[in-house]
């Protein structure tokens, strides 16, 4: 059974050499994709490495920022705002300029399409992360950092100790629904819509389903999304579930977790010798590299009285100014060229963007609105049926993974024989990449109503429209309102995959923004494709203010079951 | 006991502390404290929840640096956190994901692992966790937790143990045992551990332990007296010499946190013409308790007078949260407390044996009398449509009483308000009205408004005029009877 774990090792580092040679590879603009089966283990490393790389930067970005946000109350104030519009931008929209200049950084190898692809991920993963640490920073109980203080923490001590350990659960969760938002954005990335006519590929199951659909290989493209739902379960099974039932020990009600479910496999990993020498070394390494407390002295807590108080070092002040300074420097010239490219952009094309904004509107309302409709009574159905919601919250969950632009194929198949097209049938791509996240977070809340209040409806024989409007939909509201907010977020992005689509040799389109940006891109149009970016930006982001903010607010503040 | 003058080990000179609330309001925990803690000394720090002496002892440990004055450890100025004290806190924070081993390691990481090891056992033998070395904080009883927080205090071998209220989150039973066996700890001179600060609002177990008791007041936090206590140790808590100090703290506790003066002064009527004269002349507070503690109190409390200690024992609660409510029975008029007594008038016993709806007339008729309402009626009789937004309460209440805490005065106060039907808060849109009964019976709430005609409560000073006209329209049943 060691062999088991060993053999995993030595796998990681066989594909991380593969990874690395694969990087160093001369630019190459559109990638060959073998199309045969066995080819297929190699791209889904090639993706599965990808994600985690950028799972990786959105840990370290998470961490840092989280942290500068909590300790530097002035900053603070800046960051947090400038995060939630960030998170509302529509990442995708930025690719094609992306790509363009990182390749362009690097003319001679693939680290700039490869950059592309990770950054872009990244920007679909981070924004909740970093919310969530914050969150759990700021809920890192007072007694334990007054016992860090006690004991001389110093920072990085504090934050495998104290901060880490607090925030690990929350992170946890968030990183999960990250990295099923990365595997939309990987499926995009990998294959984007061709810039400037020429279609850039990084190799991996993305661009292996595009090339098959390009090719009309259905064989190829049955086996590439196959291959797609073992890495998301593969992830899922071996990565997270392991990592959740282990992060339960740092729950801080000492009631929560008393009763673990111990169930063979855990008790197997608890008692492996192997696992429990690395679990050792582990500790030994962590507790090497991390140091003791030294606890406070008397040389450097006290003072003779009457003698100059000890200088605080400034280098640090130093290096935290230069970087505050570029930033704003950076943010400055930014801004500066931004102008500058949009004086270009004539009075027709903001009319024209304007108008496609409008389609694209109705579309993403469309959308969220056929989502509520079948995903509501749902949810709610699975979410009061505790035995069926844990049969079925894998699947769920699995659904909301899988990258939907990998069905967008079949789905337009689906259009093209009930003789639609593309003008009405987007909606229906759009919907495939958000309708999970309502049904997602309806059931959870569903299940979360209280037995009290259920057993209350059911002695007042609610039944009918009343059923649902005092009581069914109230009590889903919160769940309700965060699952349109993630749904609609992730339907502007989704416009700019599924407004266009390229199936072999034809080129299916439809009148909106997301398709007016490909076709900018398509153009290298940069003044015209930022043009539309920003708008789409500033209309996500006026939508989030007055529309969905307001409505979390209320039903926060309304219909939330006291605990 | 000490043959050699004791040597000051933590001296505290001018220290006030506030705590940062927004860009103009800060709350003044503590208020020029001056305190010095000697070599081989218990202090205990006893006073009400909110007089700030649990962050007194965060100072004395360095872990909080006061806003102004200075802290000395042995002679030197204290600009970090203190190198001789350990701390044990009230719930324990003990690192759910470490064993008691690694919990209490933690502080002395730095020594060598034989050093660490030696440590460990003696210290677990000391605190008697001997078997739990390889436990998880959640197997073990609130008991046991703070044995091992105690443990993990003590292996730094500091020269002053600093405890927050340590017994305050376990059972009786367990908290006598636990206490028993730091006393014993105390009272073995073989023992490196001499010297302790520890923060209280029991008072048996302040004298238990205590070498000086450090009674402090709040709003702002402030030492009021200090007691000192040489009873020898291990002490007897039914020792005549014991229970006169606890008398004697009783006293003083009675007299710091309910001086006799006040609830005279509180019917005073403030001429208040201009917004200027309103902020000078402060209207009383009301403590933070709601009506049904007070309709509590009145139906438990009998006609007999009641110790005030005994009451808080009687009900379990803690001392400075039953001062809270007496205090408010008071201010209404329900309860005088001559010395620590509490004693039912004539209008208590009337409240007792009314019924709901008068008994809400009476505390109706009671609240009308004081400044407070008088303030927050006339505010909302200013705005244009009647409708007194939230946060302009909040913040004329900040005004007229700067050194109370606004948001709970508030919470407070429409509390009251809305139990006596003075006023209705509308949530949807966070207004506050006046309260208008639905139905033929009632119209706007005006009597209690005139100066009622023979409440049982004293009329003190001449009322003034009110000085917002009102309609004169009393329905009858309205009218108090006589």
């Amino acid at each position: 059974m060691d062999l088991v774990v060993l053999g995993g090792i030595v796998a990681l580092f066989f594909g991380l050499s593969q990874i690395t040679s694969e990087w160093r590879h001369p630019l190459n603009d559109t990638a060959p994709i073998d199309l045969s089966l066995s080819a297929l283990p190699k791209y889904a490393l090639f993706s599965f490495a990808r994600g985690w790389i950028a799972y990786f930067f959105s840990f370290v970005f998470t961490v840092f920022v989280a942290s500068w946000a909590f300790y530097d109350p002035r900053a603070h104030r800046y960051i947090l705002p400038a995060l939630d519009i960030l998170q509302s931008i529509p990442v995708l929209g930025f690719l094609p300029g992306l790509t363009l200049t990182l390749v362009a950084l690097f003319p001679h190898s693939n680290a700039g399409l490869e950059l592309a692809c990770v950054l872009a991920i990244f920007t679909g993963q981070v924004w909740n992360m970093v919310f969530s640490y914050y969150d759990s920073l700021r809920g890192t109980p007072g007694d334990f950092r007054m016992l860090g203080k006690l004991y001389n923490l110093n920072w990085w001590q504090r934050f495998w100790r104290l901060e880490l350990p607090f925030g690990a659960q929350g992170l946890l969760y968030n990183s999960m629904v990250s990295m099923a938002a990365g595997w939309f954005f990987l499926s995009v990335c990998e294959a984007p819509p061709p810039i400037n006519g020429v279609s850039l590929r990084v190799p991996g199951l993305g661009s292996y389903i595009q090339a098959a659909t390009d090719s009309g290989d259905t064989r190829a493209k049955i086996f590439g999304m196959i291959a797609m739902g073992i890495v998301i379960i593969v992830v899922d099974r071996l990565i997270w579930w392991p990592l959740v039932v282990w992060s339960r020990k740092f729950k801080l009600d000492d009631f929560g977790g008393s009763r673990a479910p111990r169930n063979p496999i855990q008790l197997w990993l608890a008692r492996s010798l192997a696992v429990q020498a690395i679990g050792t070394a582990w500790n030994a390494l962590a507790n090497k590299i991390l140091g003791p407390a030294i606890p406070p002295s008397a040389a450097t807590s006290l003072v003779e009285p009457g003698a100059p108080l000890p200088e605080r070092s400034r280098v640090g002040r130093t290096v935290y100014a230069v970087f505050v300074w570029a930033l704003i420097g950076l943010l400055t010239w930014g801004c500066y060229s931004l102008v500058a490219l949009l004086r270009s952009v004539k009075l027709g094309d903001w009319e024209e963007i304007i108008a496609d904004t409008g389609f694209s509107f109705l579309r993403v309302l469309a959308a969220v609105l056929i989502g509520t409709i079948w995903t509501v009574p749902l949810g709610v159905w699975i979410g009061l049926n505790p035995k069926l919601s844990n049969r079925l919250q894998p699947f769920i969950q699995f659904a909301a993974s899988f990258p939907s632009p990998m069905l967008y194929p079949w789905l337009v198949a689906v259009i093209l024989f009930v003789h639609g097209t593309l003008q009405t049938g987007a909606v229906l791509l759009i919907l495939f990449g958000t309708q999970w996240y309502i049904l997602f977070n309806v059931a959870a809340s569903a299940a979360a109503i209280p037995n009290d209040i259920i057993s209350c409806a059911a002695i007042l024989r609610l039944s009918g429209w009343t059923r649902w409007s005092k009581f069914l939909i109230p009590a889903i509201l919160p769940g309700l309102v965060t699952g349109w907010i993630t749904a609609a977020g992730g339907a502007w992005n989704a416009t700019i995959v599924s407004e266009i689509v390229q199936i072999g040799s034809t080129t299916y389109k439809a009148t909106g923004l997301g398709a007016y940006i490909t076709n900018a891109s398509n153009a290298n149009n940069f003044s015209k494709l930022t043009a539309a970016v920003i708008v789409m930006a500033v209309v996500v982001v006026a939508i989030n203010r007055v529309l969905w903010k307001r409505l979390q607010n209320l039903a926060n503040d309304r219909c939330r079951f006291m605990t | 006991m000490e043959t050699s003058s004791p040597k000051p080990l933590i001296e505290l000179k001018h220290v006030s502390h506030e705590y940062f609330v927004t860009q103009s309001e800060n709350d003044l925990v503590l208020s020029d404290i001056n305190l010095t803690v000697s070599e081989h000394e218990t202090v205990v720090l006893l006073g009400p929840s909110g007089c700030g002496k649990s962050t007194l002892e965060r100072i004395m440990a360095g872990l909080i640096t006061p806003t102004r004055g200075e802290v000395y450890y042995k002679g030197k100025l204290l600009i970090g956190v203190s190198p001789g004290v350990s701390m044990v806190f009230q719930n324990f924070a003990l690192f759910p994901w470490l064993t008691v081993r690694g919990n209490v390691l933690l502080p002395v990481g730095h020594l060598p692992a034989e050093e660490q090891q030696a440590r460990l056992e003696k210290v677990l033998q000391t605190v008697g966790l001997g078997a739990y070395e390889y436990a998880y904080p959640r197997e073990l009883s609130g008991g046991m937790k703070q044995r091992v927080g105690i443990a993990r205090a003590l292996i730094a071998e500091p020269e002053v143990l600093a405890m927050d209220e340590p017994f305050s989150a376990l059972d009786v039973l367990t908290a006598e045992t636990l206490r028993n066996e730091i006393g014993r700890l105390l009272a073995d001179p073989n023992h490196p551990l001499r010297t302790m600060v520890m923060v209280t609002h029991n008072i048996v177990e302040a004298v238990y332990f205590a070498t000086r008791i450090v009674v402090m007041a709040s709003g702002p936090g402030r030492i009021d007296v200090i007691v000192p206590n040489s009873l020898p140790y291990p002490r007897d808590t039914d020792h005549p010499e014991f229970k006169k100090i606890v008398e004697q703290l009783h006293g003083i506790l009675t007299h710091t946190t309910m001086p006799d003066t006040v609830p005279a002064d509180t019917n005073k009527v403030v001429t208040t013409t201009t917004p200027d004269n309103r902020r000078r002349i402060a209207p009383v507070s009301l403590p933070y308790v709601n009506a049904a503690e007070v309709l509590g109190l009145m139906s438990l409390i009998g006609d007999e007078p009641q110790d005030l200690f005994d009451l808080a024992e009687k009900f379990g609660k803690e001392f400075g949260a039953v001062v809270r409510i007496v205090k408010a029975a008071e201010l209404l008029g329900f309860v005088q407390t001559p010395g620590q007594d509490v004693q039912v008038t004539q209008l208590g016993r009337d409240l007792t044996n009314a019924s709901t709806v008068d008994q809400k007339r009476i505390v109706r008729e009671q609240l009308m009398k004081l400044k407070i309402f008088e303030l927050l009626v006339r505010l909302i009789r200013v705005q244009e449509n009647q409708c007194l937004p939230s946060e302009e309460l909040i913040r004329e209440l900040q005004a007229a009483l700067p050194h109370e805490k606004p948001r709970p005065l508030f919470r407070t106060l429409l509390s009251w308000g809305r139990y006596a039907e003075i006023i209705s808060l509308d949530q949807r849109r966070h207004v506050i009205r006046l309260y208008e009964a639905k139905g033929a019976g009632r119209t706007r709430l005006a009597a209690p408004l005139l100066p009622p005609a023979a409440p049982p409560a004293p009329p003190t000073d001449s009322p003034a005029p009110p000085p917002v006209p009102t309609e004169p329209s009393p329905s009858p049943g309205e009218l108090p009877k006589s």
